[in-house]
């Protein structure tokens, strides 16, 4: 049996060494081409050398910055100084790092917040935008008008819607004066007929509110003749006041 | 010496008459609640979907019932359940073996007068097929629109949400809703009214003898001649700034939308017409404030835990806001 290996592992050895022999002995030797291209020489521009060698920022050897400003100097001295007080400091160097970062961020929201029109300091408070709604006809202090130079003028501008709207405020004042009802600007003027307690001038008061309502509210065309018979009815209405 | 005065600009005495008809059915089964029915009407005049909560057994379904009862229109009811899908709502498309097609199958939501019953017994899911429907007046499915007929009035029910097993409505599907209307206890009078006239009632079905007053085309028409009521500019700046106040104050996480104050202007149009106004005056806009805005409204945490409701909010609020006069 180990006759037989050895017999034939010498086989193939031997197989091996003439097959690569073989190929070997096929070989072409390699045949060198001169290379025949023509070669363009390129020169640099003598004047542009010259140029660029008389600019000073070319030149790297020992340059140094000729004069620094006083703004300089002091930028220097104040970066110079505030690096020195951190580095004091353990941690000082990440404390500034960290510092300006924070300082650049909110200066980055700050600038969007702007350029969009936002409130910050209303949204970090949590309270909603407020808008003014104009009202041209605020109400006055029925205390403070002269009622009847107001009317008077009202009356002789043609404005009878006005007119009632000022009977109506005069009417008020005087129950308010009479502490009949409680001025107050939220309430409606069906809260202060609620407020009379005496049936007839509940009923009177009543009639006026809804002259005021239909002139005021329901934009009811008022002419002289209204006007008067309106008129005669707030004057009644007084009378009937204590 | 009014009417001396000032001439009606507007007929409203066919509007008076419907509401005195209504309000008279109504009144034949329902005890009290006069203000809550008045709102009704105002809601539905207005053009508006309602919703009416109250604790179970106020007569939250069978007051809607009525309502839906009183015009003659197709009247749709859903009882809401957790399971109820949107297309159990919506309808859904069916293959049609004969034609070899897909057929649009209507929901019951294609009527005139929707009754929802216990609309929060549904999850939001169901809540949002109704989004579409109830502000556009229109469905969209499989790529087709729907047109609802007209007049088209949802009228849901519910449970206060604290129930066991209710969800909190979507603030956009509440937005929806022109009124929220509270049912309330009846008093003791009312009660002992109502104990006396139920109880020897024999028959279950109480609406078998009501019968309509007003049509679908006379709700439609109503309804033209109420949203063309005047409203004087400084009412219209008074609710602004009502509004406004809802989304500045500091006891509200959520205020009023510019839906709310049109849904103000709208109703305040309605109760006035009831009154027999062809315009609308402070007070009207004060009556309907709470029923429009106590839905619309969301009290911060802090306002929930100290048991502030959002009516003792909008009460607040209008008093700091000087009446146009």
């Amino acid at each position: 049996m180990l006759k037989l290996f050895t017999i034939t592992a010498a086989l193939m050895l031997t197989f091996l060494l003439l097959s690569t022999a073989f190929a070997v002995s096929k070989k072409q030797p390699a045949k060198i081409k001169p290379d025949t291209s023509k070669v363009q020489v390129k020169i640099f521009n003598a004047q542009a050398i010259a140029k660029f060698k008389a600019d000073k920022d070319f030149k790297y050897n020992g340059n140094s910055p000729d004069r620094i400003s006083v703004w300089e100097v002091f930028w220097n001295w104040l970066w110079n100084a505030i690096s020195n007080f951190f580095n004091r400091i353990p941690f000082g160097g990440t404390i500034v790092k960290y510092f300006f970062l924070a300082l650049a961020a909110a200066l980055l929201i700050f600038v969007i917040f702007k350029s969009l029109g936002i409130d910050a300091i209303r949204i970090l408070r949590g309270e909603a935008q407020k808008i003014n709604v104009p009202y041209s006809e605020s109400l006055e202090n029925i205390h403070e008008i002269n009622f009847d130079d107001e009317i008077e003028k009202a009356a002789a501008q043609h404005n009878y819607r006005l007119a009632v709207r000022l009977q109506y405020l005069k009417c008020l004042k005087q129950l308010s004066d009479n502490n009949l009802i409680h001025w107050q600007i939220d309430k409606t003027n069906a809260a202060y007929l609620y407020e009379l307690k005496d049936p007839e001038q509940k009923h009177i008061f009543g009639l006026l509110t809804r002259q005021f309502e239909y002139a005021w509210y329901g934009n009811f065309l008022i002419d002289k003749q209204a006007f008067t018979s309106i008129n005669e009815l707030f004057q009644n209405f007084k009378n009937r006041l204590p | 010496m009014e009417d001396e005065l000032f001439e009606q600009r507007t007929d409203l005495s066919k509007l008076n008459t419907a509401v005195e008809q209504i309000k008279a059915t109504i009144a034949k089964i329902i005890v009290g609640q006069h203000s809550s029915i008045d709102l009704l009407i105002a809601g539905i005049l207005a053009d508006g979907h309602i919703l009416i909560e109250g604790v179970p057994g106020v007569a939250k379904t069978l007051t809607a019932k009525l309502i839906a009862k009183s015009i003659e229109a197709k009247y749709s009811r859903i009882q809401f359940t957790p399971d109820l899908m949107p297309s159990d709502i919506l309808g859904t498309s069916v293959f049609n073996p004969k034609t070899a097609d897909f057929e649009f199958k209507h929901g019951p939501i294609f009527g005139n007068i929707i009754l929802i019953d216990e609309i929060n017994r549904a999850p939001a899911k169901t809540q949002s097929a109704l989004f579409e429907v109830m502000e556009e007046r229109q469905l969209t499915i499989d790529g087709k629109t729907y047109k609802m007929e007209e007049p088209f009035t949802v009228l849901a029910t519910q449970n206060p949400v604290e129930h066991e097993g209710t969800y909190r409505l979507p603030e956009a599907q509440l937005d929806r809703f022109i009124f929220k209307i509270e049912i309330q206890y009846p008093s003791l009078d009312e009660e002992i009214a109502i104990i006396t006239r139920q109880h020897q009632h024999k028959t279950t079905d109480q609406l078998k003898d009501i019968t309509p007053v007003l049509s679908g085309g006379e709700i439609v028409a109503l309804r033209q001649q109420v949203l063309g009521l005047h409203v004087d500019e400084k009412l219209l700046i008074y609710v602004a700034k009502i509004i406004h106040e809802t989304r500045n104050n500091k006891s509200l996480y959520l205020g009023g939308s510019p839906r709310a104050s049109l849904a103000i202007v709208n109703s305040a149009k309605a109760i006035a017409a009831i009154k027999g106004r062809d315009f609308i005056t402070p007070d009207d806009v004060i009556y309907v404030a709470a029923p429009v805005l106590r839905h619309r409204i969301m009290l911060t945490p802090e306002k929930e835990m100290e048991g502030v409701t959002p009516d003792d909010v909008i009460a607040q609020l209008i008093q700091k806001i000087e009446v146009p006069r």
